[in-house]
């Protein structure tokens, strides 16, 4: 089927959600108030690693305005996002393992209030010896994070696929090389907020029903978390999602404010909200560890792959979070984009005592697709072969199953490759601009939802009902998350092109566990996949109903109906028509209903004025006749992924299957100031295989998107540490790039149909941005000739690479770390005084504090 | 992140505003864009008992030409207002390019040049909420007595981080600070202490009300550059301003200024004696660039190394020189 044969998919279509965005009528969590409500603040831990002794809240009950104080023993079931991580707590029991971690809640009449009482709050502790360093962490036999993590790693696997070995001694060049990622964090637009609300129950007095709106990607886990931490049944429990303002994977499990906004709520037997300080954020996290990937590449000398070994370590900070599928996914993503033969994998998810990092866009594979592709870069220099030849020399052939046990059924990356080389110039251009000017390719794939859900059931991952009553509207109810990424808008298109009804007849009623059944959430990019597949089972359910009284009433097999642009027509009548007004008019129903099995009067009228069987009929028209065979109609669908698509059967093979993977090549071209290091993107051109773009201006902005939010993590954003305290826990210091710094980007829409997906469509929001950090880091080479092998590519990374190749007089620009041959990470100068020193470290300052604050004054 | 509470005084006179000054000196904090004071509030580096709101006193806002006798301009004249005065932008170039470079349009359309001169020194261990600062002890700038960019030092290193004031200097600008008592006049670069945590000679009762541009300096050739990671909201890393007027492709007069690298913005010594009367060539922009690069002290205050960031202070001089003698391709920098 071409695009042609569509009316809504394939067509650009404004987001259903866009005028409220837009207007500012829409509501975000932090919209939304209550009468009585109260204003919900946490007070953080001040250390990265020590025991708590002792809590005293008295002093803050007593502040006016406070109505409760909660603390750990308020809810101390620990809870976590994977079912072998439950290691967080929402408010900390015993001891606080990062600089921010939760201590204490405060929810009083207004922020001032709640702030003030956050000070009062008594806390003794006992520092412990803190790590920040993953490999040094690796060492520790005491003073562990966790109890039961030894050396402090939270799961280490080991892979070996094929033979390694042997793959390596059939190469004609080995490279191999330690690479650094480090740490970046979502920055999405909207911070975290939680509404929580008790219904005070009739019977007993006591709080009963618990209503949740928060910013979240994940409404159904949220629902789960908050029952298991609360004690309650989840059917006491509803959570509703409004508007998100962005999440990129850093509200796709439970952030702890969650859990305490409802603690709170209880306790103070009022709403409470809770929002985050763009601070509380950083603190919260979620986002890509600093990684160190040891790689090691054999090729022959046309380019083959022989084989791959990676090793990787990942610096998870304090919690498990979803560190286990990250490391699993980091491991499992070298399969499924090229045909490698042979491949070993270790990998590390290892505790530090910093916030800990989870699931962001392009979840696990980002870091190790930097090393990869930048070293298939080098290969192909020694090798003397175009580096766009050699990505094309080790191609799958799909479908196929990988040697780790991923199926491809489709395959887009040939065509991705060939159209970024022909609209970038690149065989005219490549390799001749002027100096200090380059073009770099690098590709990147992704999967289209995971096929393994993380809490191991049987249970489909979404579920789609849909409605339609006598009105012809149709409402759909899903239980996906509309983040921002066009879920609500591709659930309406699905719905409407299958139905062949217009789009202004979608309502869709989304993410409120009252009402929608349940889709586990909005994250490893399975939404349109997944749900999508649900609402086009539910919508053909319905449709199915509607045919057979259509075609009673056209008098044909239901086989001869076609449904399009709001007309159930024969296929033999000639082009279907948008029904006249008068036509509507005509039909409009009277009273009708379907009770007992009797037609009522409004039908028995309806039939009366049809004059023999038509060839045509409006949408509302066959709504209304079925209706009146079936009462008010409804459909459901549901979608699990496949068994052929689940993967192997070794240990951690759940992580990296998918029932389609989407790809991505992509050409940089980029200018080096060789006195500065400064490195400037000028276009990027991205070719993306989503299967089919249902929403083609859609699935250009998530390119788009994805290119620029790559090209921050590849130029400028970075979290700094120095001993556990992060140096730029603010949009001011993390420096995502602004609008002067965005590139041309060229997105190209490449369409594989995959078999499986709704109307063949696959994944496009996440795959594009890994490619955009080793299209840099290879067009910088082409540049200058220098390689980078720390990411972000700073300014003064790029110098010192550049004057090391110079007679310059030597200056240490990047402290100690080679940026081109990294050993460790890099913490930020200065010095902690404190470091090491313990629990006497606080001695003097909070003390001194308070005595001038009696004093008063500034300056 | 709450404000403290305050009480918000709204003058509609300089009288009344220097009146307020003068009973609350020891307790109050001035507001004229507020783009800097209120995100400090919030972190509660200032917890002022009282704000005074000056952004009535419209006789402290515009930019006025005295014929012979230079220009004046208001303290409250926006940062926007300075980077399109065509008036400026024609005869102190180097003051407009220099505002143009400060934050973002959004934030230059708030913030006025007098903020800029008086703007608070910045640092990293300093710039961070309360719970931020009590994590890691405080520092000699706000409620300790200890210093995490140089430790065991007793100073404090904050940097200047004012992009129009190493222009303002290179221009020999004048200020003029009003108090119950009257005005005084002071050349801008008196106003600086080079000290981190006081930073600034302004007395707690005075008010910065207007900057004086002399007019033997109209007309200079000049031109600001700005290190910066983003091309736009960024406080600088480094900055450097010149400014030059030649004769028969001779240095006549020049000044170079430096910001983002000390407590203070600074001039650099020695300059004139280095390029006064020779014609600017490669050799002697570079002798003229490590001359500034000795002058910057720069420290782990901020993101980029301090090496490097001392390094592009030698770079952009070096750049700046030959740009404004012609010898070197003009690029829009950033």
């Amino acid at each position: 089927m071409t695009n042609d044969d569509f009316s809504i998919i394939g067509k650009p279509i404004a987001m259903v959600d866009a005028a409220g965005k837009t207007t500012g009528a829409g509501k975000y969590t932090d919209d939304l108030t209550m009468s009585g409500m109260l204003v919900g603040r946490i007070l953080h831990s001040p250390f990265p690693h020590a025991r708590i002794k002792h809590i005293d809240t008295r002093r803050a009950e007593k502040v006016e305005g406070v109505v409760a104080v909660i603390t750990g023993k308020d809810a101390p079931t620990p809870y976590g996002i994977l079912p072998v991580g439950h290691d967080e707590h929402a408010l900390a029991v015993d001891k606080v393992r990062y600089v921010g971690d939760n201590v204490a809640c405060v929810a009083a009449i207004d922020e001032a209030t709640a702030d003030q009482a956050l000070e009062l709050i008594d806390v003794e502790y006992e520092v412990l010896p803190a790590y920040f360093d993953p490999e040094e962490a690796m060492k520790a036999e005491t003073n562990l994070i966790h109890e039961n993590k030894l050396n402090n790693i939270e799961k280490d696997y080991h892979h070996v696929f094929g033979d390694p070995e042997k793959g390596f001694a059939e190469a004609d060049c080995v490279a191999e090389a330690r690479y650094i990622a480090n740490e970046v964090t979502h920055a999405a637009m909207e911070p975290h907020s939680t509404l929580a609300a008790f219904e005070i129950d009739s019977q007993t007095g006591k709080p009963g029903r618990l209503t949740v709106w928060s910013s979240t990607q994940v409404p159904y886990y949220l629902q789960h978390k908050l029952a298991l931490v609360l004690e309650m049944p989840m059917a006491q429990i509803r959570v509703i999602k409004p508007l998100v303002g962005g999440g990129f994977g850093g509200k796709s499990e439970v952030i702890p404010l969650e859990i305490i906004a409802a603690i709170a709520s209880r306790a103070a037997r009022a709403p409470v909200k809770i929002t985050y300080t763009r601070e509380e954020v950083f603190w919260a996290h979620r986002g890509r560890p600093r990684t160190i990937i040891d790689l090691k590449t054999g090729v022959t000398k046309d380019g083959r792959i022989t084989a791959v070994k990676a090793r990787v370590v990942q610096d998870g900070g304090a919690y498990c979070s979803y560190g286990v599928v990250t490391i699993l996914y980091s491991g499992a993503l070298l399969g499924a984009l090229y045909d490698i033969p042979h491949i070993q994998y270790d990998g590390y998810r290892v505790l530090t005592n910093k916030p800990a990092c989870g699931a962001m866009r392009g979840h696990g594979t980002v870091n190790v697709r930097f090393a990869f592709e930048t070293q298939m870069d080098e290969l192909a220099a020694k090798l003397n072969l175009d580096p766009a030849e050699i990505r094309q020399r080790n191609l799958l052939q799909a479908p196929c199953v990988t040697i780790n046990g991923l199926r491809v059924q489709s395959y887009g990356l040939p065509e991705c490759i060939e159209k970024t080389v022909e609209r970038s110039g690149w065989k005219q251009r490549k390799g001749k601009l002027p100096r200090g000017r380059g073009l770099g390719i690098a590709c990147s794939h992704y999967v289209s939802g995971a096929a393994n859900s993380i809490i191991r059931s049987d249970m489909p991952h979404s579920t789609v009902n849909i409605k339609i009553d006598r009105d012809g509207g149709v409402v759909v109810y899903t239980g996906a998350s509309e983040i921002g990424q066009g879920s609500d808008t591709m659930t309406a298109q699905v719905a409407a092109e299958t139905l062949g009804c217009s789009l202004g007849r979608i309502k869709i009623v989304a993410a409120d566990t009252d009402l929608t059944p349940i889709d586990i959430g909005s994250y490893s990019s399975r939404v349109t996949f997944m749900a999508g597949n649900a609402t086009l089972r539910a919508a053909e359910q319905i449709k199915k109903q509607i045919a057979v009284a259509a075609a009673r009433k056209m008098n044909c097999p239901v086989e001869e109906l076609i449904f399009r642009n709001d007309v159930v027509s024969r296929k033999d009548a000639s082009v279907a028509r948008a029904p006249s007004p008068a036509d509507l008019a005509e039909n409009q129903p009277t009273v009708s209903g379907h009770v007992d099995g009797q037609i009522l009067r409004g039908s028995l009228q309806q039939k009366r004025k049809d004059e023999g069987p038509k060839t045509s009929m409006s949408f509302e028209e066959a709504v209304v006749a079925a209706i009146d065979f079936h009462g008010a109609l409804t459909g459901t669908g549901s979608y699990a992924p496949p068994p052929a698509a689940r993967g192997g059967k070794h240990k951690g093979a759940g992580v990296g299957p998918s029932p389609a993977y989407s790809y991505s090549a992509q050409v940089a071209e980029v200018t080096v100031d060789e006195d500065t290091g400064e490195v400037t993107v000028h276009k990027v051109w991205a070719a993306h295989d989503c299967g089919r773009a249902l929403n083609p201006v859609s699935v250009e902005g998530q390119i788009i998107g994805s290119v620029w939010m790559g090209m921050g993590q590849a130029l400028t954003e970075e979290m700094v540490w120095k001993d556990g305290m992060l140096m730029n826990p603010g949009l001011l210091e993390y420096r995502s790039p602004s609008s002067v710094e965005s590139p041309e980007v060229e997105p190209i829409i490449v369409e594989s149909i995959d078999p499986e997906g709704p109307f063949g469509a696959k994944e496009c929001s996440e795959g594009s941005l890994a490619a955009t950090i080793p299209a840099i880091s290879n067009a910088i080479y082409d540049a200058v000739g220098i390689r980078l092998h720390e990411a972000p590519f700073t300014p003064e990374r790029v110098l010192s690479a550049l004057r090391a190749k110079t007679a310059h007089k030597k200056i240490d620009l990047t402290e100690g770390v080679d940026p081109t041959a990294p050993i460790h990470f890099r913490e930020h100068g200065g010095a902690l005084w404190f470091r090491g020193k313990g629990p006497e470290r606080h001695a003097l300052d909070p003390a001194r504090r308070e005595t001038r604050a009696e004093t008063g004054g500034d300056d | 992140m709450s404000l403290p509470q305050f009480t918000l005084l709204r003058p509609r006179t300089l009288q009344e505003a220097v009146g307020a000054l003068g009973k609350h000196a020891s307790n109050i904090r001035v507001l004229a864009g507020g783009t800097d004071l209120i995100p400090s509030m919030r972190q509660k580096l200032f917890e002022p008992k009282y704000v005074l709101d000056i952004r009535q006193l419209a006789e402290l806002k515009g930019v006025y030409h005295h014929p012979g006798g230079g220009v004046s301009i208001g303290a409250l004249s926006t940062l926007t207002s300075v980077e399109h005065s065509e008036f400026l932008r024609k005869h102190y170039p180097v003051l407009s390019e220099a505002a143009a470079t400060v934050a973002s349009p959004v934030l230059r359309n708030m913030g006025t040049i007098g903020g800029n001169i008086c703007l608070d020194t910045r640092c990293l261990w300093y710039n961070q909420s309360l719970t931020w600062r009590k994590g890691c002890g405080f520092c000699i700038k706000k409620d300790g007595d200890l210093c995490h960019v140089a430790p065991g030092g007793t100073k404090c290193w904050a940097a200047f981080s004012g992009d129009t004031p190493a222009a303002l200097l290179c221009l020999n600008a004048e200020i003029e600070l009003a108090s119950e008592s009257g005005v005084r006049r002071m050349p801008l670069r008196d106003f600086y202490t080079g000290l981190g945590d006081t930073y600034r000679t302004l007395q707690p009762a005075e008010l910065l009300t207007r900057v004086f541009l002399p007019e033997s300096l109209a007309d200079y050739r000049g031109a600001y550059r700005k290190l910066r990671v983003r091309g736009s909201i960024d406080y600088p890393l480094a900055g450097v301003a010149v400014v030059m007027k030649r004769s028969n492709g001779q240095v006549a007069d020049v000044q170079i200024a430096l910001t983002a690298v000390n407590p203070a913005p600074v001039l650099v010594k020695g300059i004139q004696q280095l390029l006064h009367g020779k014609a600017v060539d490669d050799q002697l922009a570079d002798a003229a660039a490590v001359l500034a690069a000795k002058t910057a002290k720069p420290l782990t205050t901020s993101a980029l190394t301090p090496e490097y960031r001392r390094e592009m202070i030698r770079v952009f001089t070096k750049r700046v020189l030959l740009e404004i003698s012609g010898q070197w391709p003009v690029v829009s920098g950033r």
